[in-house]
């Protein structure tokens, strides 16, 4: 479990991974609370899976310095893996041996941990605990993943990618058992690229782009800073009045002075001040002409776009 | 220390659990033990052989000596003999499967009771001529006279013919005409010692095995098939594994655990040494069930066993952290095992392979190990064991740095 104190539980210092000519990481410096869930969000080929590899032991840096749990990387190793868990990206285990069978093994490698029919019990993996591996659908094995690393009772959790293929179901209810992790005393350490599971889970976030830290806050933090505008759409339609477009656009215009039509016939209205937004979008609805409008707040989708410059697609491609 | 019984007693369950595993490791070598053991234990093998006597009298009836030959053919184990009616005919143009229903035949010509007679007379006149010519000063002047005189009518009723020839025809595609040959030439040999009066040659070889004794064919391919399925096991199987852990993120998800390499390496050794003991047991028990056999293992073969296992799957580990997916460990491990396994005199005896390919197999581990098992399960004998369990621990100390150094426990 935690260790009881607020130092930084994971800790890099110019962080650095070079295959060849290739810089997969460059000069990464993070500092990862006690009890946080703290996410590295970034494209495919970010660097995020091979930060994390690093801080598991999996790859050996190339330069930079890393501590985890306070203890240095290169000098304990071993203590350090007995006292984290992993989910990896393309997370498998022995096939033809069942889900308690594998949470066993795991739990047998590290010098303590949970009872497993307890944590199985936690992931709603009782049902299948006598289940071959390769019998479960793809939402069980990433629980049965899950369970595998949390079985040590680790003091950081590292989740790479834990929900990718899953159905929006199991998306939501392997949330809600990330969710209740720092509450625990465990540190989560998410790697994704769903903007969406950052939103839901993260406290603090690292955006990277091409191995660098773009930027490193909180999700409102960072929203406020690099996305912080609220906008109201008005959805014009071949109804629309002339009496009614002016109306609107008045009411827009008297609010805020950023406000434009776009291509695909909207009214929009740019507001820095929320309370301001929220307040002009009740005047437009007073108006009585009956037009759909939307409230747009600012997502880590604005942030990367700000950041960036391009979008994140649902695949983790850059675009 | 519990980590590696734990990971040990994973990977056995997980191969147990693997069909194609217990298929390749396990049913396939019994099923080579019963065949082999089937083929070679069903008892000796018969050469039918059909025989033509033309050497017939005016009634028909065989003469004296060529029944006496035929009797001779009969008496001899490997043949079975028929008797083909001499009117039957063997021209070239017939085909003498389809004339006689035997793919070979022996053919014993006219006047082979006279002849054999004539030569006979003449070799015994020969050895009497040559007795006087030596000793014939000691011999009294008219018993001399009287000797000369009874030659002198023998060589008129002619005593100087040549070699009765028996011929054997036999079809193109008679795989046992090589060896119904050798054993003609044999049972013709006795013949022909007996027809000079020698009933009890000077030189005769028997056959003693040494050690216990009533041992069948399943016992002499017991070890063998014992060597083969730790070879193919540790060499094949092993890597194929590793590289299947490897490329599914199994192996990955391990290393992210507090076990070491070296406890990943040595589990899958224990995993492999236990299997080996454990389908040992099995085939033996198979081949006690099937075949009586009742080569039982003491502690030294055990303890070759065991070494052998260690030696060939450290081998495998080597081989597993060299390759990247399954296929290549498949191969690679074959390009090693199985010119060790054919080369070793494990499906056949060394001294039929070529001098050049017996020399060769003397530098295989697997031809003493396989010696040895043999030498120790057979025999009964500990002779020139101790070098051999010396060489397999080498190569195990070798084998398994080979391991340490290709197997990746970072930066996969």
């Amino acid at each position: 479990m935690a260790s009881g104190s607020r130092d930084p539980v994971v800790q890099t210092r110019n962080l650095r991974k070079e295959y060849g000519s290739v810089v997969a990481v460059d000069d990464v410096s993070l500092d990862i609370a006690p009890e946080e869930i703290f996410g590295l969000l970034g494209p495919n080929g970010a660097g995020k899976t091979t930060i994390v590899e690093m801080l598991q032991g999996l790859r050996t840096p190339t330069g930079g310095d890393a501590t985890v749990l306070g203890l240095d990387l290169q000098e304990n190793l071993y203590e350090i893996k007995d006292r984290i868990g992993v989910v990896p990206q393309s997370f498998h285990t022995f096939d033809r041996m069942t889900v308690r069978e594998n949470v066993s093994l795991i739990r047998n490698l590290h010098s303590g941990g949970l009872a497993v029919d307890e944590v199985l019990g936690e992931l709603a993996l009782t049902e299948y605990a006598d289940t071959p591996f390769h019998a479960l659908s793809g939402g069980y094995q990433r629980r049965t993943g899950i369970a595998m690393a949390l079985v040590s009772d680790p003091e950081i959790l590292f989740l790479d990618e834990p929900t990718t293929g899953l159905d929006p179901a199991a998306r939501r209810s392997t949330w809600e058992q990330i969710a209740g992790l720092p509450g625990m005393g465990t540190t989560v350490v998410l790697t994704t690229h769903d903007m969406e599971e950052v939103e839901y889970l993260a406290d603090r976030v690292a955006l990277l782009v091409d191995g660098q830290v773009e930027a490193i806050d909180t999700v409102a933090g960072l929203i406020d800073t690099y996305a912080g505008e609220v906008k109201i759409v008005v959805h014009l339609t071949e109804a629309s009045t002339n009496t009614d477009v002016d109306t609107l656009e008045s009411t827009l215009q008297a609010a805020t002075e950023r406000t434009y039509r776009s291509e695909s016939d909207e009214l929009v209205g740019v507001f820095a001040d929320r309370q301001r937004a929220q307040d002009t979008y009740s005047d437009l609805h007073e108006t009585g002409t009956g037009h759909s409008i939307d409230l747009v707040s600012p997502g880590m989708e604005d942030v990367f776009l700000e950041l960036s410059g391009k979008t994140l697609t649902p695949g983790g491609e850059l675009r | 220390m519990r980590r590696l019984t734990t990971l040990a007693r994973v990977l056995l369950v997980d191969w147990l659990r693997n069909r194609e595993a217990v298929f390749f490791a396990l049913i396939f070598p019994l099923l080579l033990l019963v065949i082999f053991s089937s083929v070679f234990a069903g008892g000796p093998t018969e050469f039918g052989l059909g025989v033509q006597n033309n050497d017939v009298d005016a009634d028909g009836e065989p003469t004296a000596l060529s029944e006496a030959f035929v009797t001779t053919l009969e008496d001899a184990p490997p043949l079975g003999v028929g008797q083909i009616d001499p009117d039957t005919s063997l021209s070239k143009e017939d085909s003498i499967e389809e004339v006689t229903g035997y793919n070979r035949v022996l053919v014993i010509p006219d006047g082979f009771d006279q002849r054999v007679r004539a030569a006979s007379a003449r070799v015994r006149m020969e050895i009497i001529e040559d007795s006087i010519d030596q000793f014939g000063g000691e011999i009294p002047q008219q018993q001399r006279q009287e000797i000369e005189n009874a030659l002198g009518g023998f060589e008129e009723t002619g005593t100087d013919s040549g070699s009765v020839g028996i011929v054997l025809l036999t079809v193109p595609d008679d795989e046992g005409a090589g060896a119904v040959e050798s054993i003609l030439e044999s049972v013709v040999a006795r013949f022909n010692d007996r027809s000079v009066g020698i009933e009890e040659p000077p030189v005769v070889v028997s056959a003693k095995q040494r050690g216990a004794a009533n041992f069948g064919a399943a016992d002499y391919f017991l070890p063998a098939f014992i060597v083969a399925m730790i070879l193919i096991n540790g060499v094949m199987t092993v890597p194929s594994a590793v590289a299947e852990f490897k490329r599914d993120g199994t192996l990955k998800r391990l290393a992210a655990s507090p076990l070491r390499k070296s406890e990943w390496i040595l589990a899958n050794v224990v995993q492999q040494s236990i299997l080996a003991v454990a389908i040992t047991g099995v085939m033996i028990l198979v081949a006690w069930v099937l075949f009586g056999v009742t080569a039982v293992p003491g502690p030294f073969a055990l303890g070759l066993i065991l070494l052998g296992a260690v030696a060939f799957t450290s081998l495998g580990m080597t081989v597993g952290g060299i390759v990247q997916d399954p296929g290549s460990a498949i191969s690679l491990g074959g390009a090693i095992a199985l010119p060790l396994m054919f080369v070793s005199g494990i499906f056949w005896e060394l001294d039929l392979m070529p001098p050049t390919l017996q020399t060769v197999a003397e530098l295989s581990p697997v031809t003493h190990f396989h010696r040895s098992l043999r030498q120790l399960l057979i025999v009964d004998s500990t002779s020139g064991v101790a070098p051999t369990a010396a060489l397999l621990a080498i190569l195990s100390v070798l084998f398994t740095f080979g391991a340490v150094l290709t197997t990746s426990w970072q930066d996969f």
